[in-house]
């Protein structure tokens, strides 16, 4: 096993509020902090290669900048200078934004993400961005333009996508916590495969305004962290209604972190492992078993959750996701801009798939939402299930570009089996940390909630780690 | 070739402007119809003429905790 239990005497090994607390407090400055987390990338970005650009002094510069405002008494909120990086593909006006591609290599953003304005607004420091898969289009982790992705806890195996750089750097300690996005699962697979706390929230929880497009309809943004509280801080400070996002709501925003402490007493959680769905393998099923186990030791009633056929449910989101991408994409395709193959194909059906189809997909959506909440939340505040149902593979095995055979690509679609209903139903979805498999790589589980609960899943996650100590396990 | 693979070829040149080889245009002729059928079934069995796209993100509101 490739994992070492560590104290946390090095500044990077800190948890995201931990270290926020205490630059808050004085007892840690910016600088210091960021110091940590440029000596960890120095480290680990060789092994990695999570890192896209590193921007080294300019984010020494703005540490200062966090501990001269905090000298004054002033400190933003509960992020103040706190180091992150994030997935290349929100746009930083002025600045390059890659989104993974080649096509986009040299591509100047004309505007910041509004999740951006809002970190920078709470005083995080930006030490760069992340490798991610070309456009958000891959569950792996794989890049043919900027290099593969390589998992911190054993470097042949895959780090899940496509928010592959934001899950090994959170994960190797380079950073506290880091943006992902997720269409089908981007941000919960990497979570998982890393060892990592990733949220998808309810759609229109988190502005996409700025973020590069994979599927509008399908789209979210989110947190990477190590710790469900650290998610929890980060997800409070980027959630909220946007106007630049139509599709925002403009629910309040709950304090998410004061609200994890009510324990789980007397909630009921459904569990499933879905083998109608997708083949789980015995090791990943055991842990999440062996969760529902510790959850219902600290109080919850833990049930049988039976989730809706989601055939037609995959289909339609396939057809979202092609459509929308074909016509984002048409003057690339059209001029043959250099796309990796698989991405590529992965787009081509949306050129003609008739409207119709696209428009019914998108009416079939609120019928798939009741038939959800009807059927798998019914008695139930949260189901519990896998985030990934088999071991995490390696780069190898799952190299469609070199080995795009029947094996590699059922595995490479099975990835997402667990993850995209989620997307299309638009409910919140946690991945946390449950063990490890006999590869020494991580397993993650998936909490899913009712729409906008976003903090009854942090309440489970933390009180799962409070009697656990998976997360505290750092790559060696 | 196959009358939906030809059906493909035509969609590609006269409707959308792109040119794809015979065996590529076969590929995406059965992805179609897979995901086709599965939309129209699924359609067939659920959606009303009052459904809307716009009825999710009401249902989202609604149902919110």
């Amino acid at each position: 096993m490739n994992h070492s239990d560590t104290t946390p005497s090095d500044l990077a090994l800190r948890d995201l509020s931990d270290v926020a607390d205490a630059i808050g407090n004085g007892r840690v400055s910016s600088v210091q902090a960021t110091e940590a987390c440029l000596a960890r990338i120095e480290a680990w970005q060789p092994r990695t290669n999570a890192f896209l650009r590193l921007h080294k002094e300019k984010a020494l510069q703005r540490a200062h900048a966090m501990d001269k405002e905090l000298a004054r008494g002033e400190r933003r909120g509960p992020l103040h200078g706190v180091p992150m990086a994030h997935k290349d593909m929100y746009y930083r006006k002025g600045e390059l934004s890659t989104g993974g591609s080649e096509i986009r290599r040299n591509w100047t953003a004309p505007v910041t993400a509004t999740v951006l304005q809002k970190l920078d607004q709470a005083g995080v420091v930006e030490l760069g961005f992340l490798n991610m898969a070309e456009f958000a289009a891959g569950p792996t982790g794989h890049n043919v333009h900027h290099g593969h992705c390589r998992n911190p806890w054993d470097g042949r195996r895959v780090t899940g996508g496509s928010s592959s750089g934001s899950g090994a750097s959170v994960a190797a300690r380079m950073v506290y916590g880091a943006l992902g996005s997720d269409t089908g699962g981007s941000i919960r697979l990497p979570a998982a495969a890393c060892g990592v706390v990733g949220m998808k929230a309810t759609y229109g929880r988190v502005s996409r305004a700025g973020a590069l497009a994979r599927s509008w309809s399908l789209d979210h943004v989110g947190p990477l962290t190590r710790t469900v509280r650290d998610n929890a801080r980060m997800l409070g400070v980027i959630a909220g209604h946007d106007p630049d996002d139509s599709t925002t709501s403009e629910k309040a925003v709950p304090d998410y972190e004061a609200l994890l402490f009510g324990g789980i007493g007397r909630l009921r959680i459904g569990l499933s492992i879905p083998e109608a769905l997708v083949p789980v393998d015995a090791q990943i099923g055991a842990a999440v078993q062996a969760a529902a186990d510790t959850l219902g030791k600290l109080g919850a009633a833990i049930t049988p959750a039976k989730l809706p056929d989601f055939t037609a449910l995959y289909r339609s989101a396939e057809v979202m996701v092609k459509c929308e991408a074909a016509a984002m994409h048409r003057p690339w395709m059209e001029s043959n801009a250099p796309y990796a193959n698989q991405v590529r194909t992965r787009m081509e059906a949306g050129f003609f798939i008739p409207a119709t189809q696209y428009i019914d997909a998108l009416r079939l959506r609120a019928h798939f939402v009741r038939e959800f909440l009807e059927l798998a939340m019914e008695g139930v505040d949260a189901v519990l299930l896998p985030a990934i149902p088999f071991p995490i593979p390696t780069i190898a095995e799952t190299d469609v570009e070199q080995s795009g055979g029947p094996a590699t690509l059922s595995m490479v679609a099975r990835f997402t089996g667990l993850t995209r209903p989620f997307n299309t139903l638009g409910v919140p979805a946690l991945s946390v940390p449950c063990g490890f498999d006999s590869n020494g790589a991580p397993i993650g589980l998936q909490l899913v909630g009712k729409p906008f609960d976003e903090a009854l899943l942090y309440r489970i996650g933390h009180a799962y780690q409070g009697a656990t100590d998976h997360h505290r396990k750092v790559p060696a | 070739m196959d009358d939906k693979t030809r059906l493909a070829a035509e969609i590609a040149r006269q409707l959308q402007g792109l040119a794809y080889d015979d065996k590529r245009l076969a590929e995406i002729a059965a992805e179609v119809e897979v995901l086709n059928d599965a939309v129209r079934k699924a359609a067939a069995a659920r959606l009303t003429f009052d459904d809307e796209p716009a009825a999710f993100a009401s249902l989202m509101e609604r149902e919110a905790k």
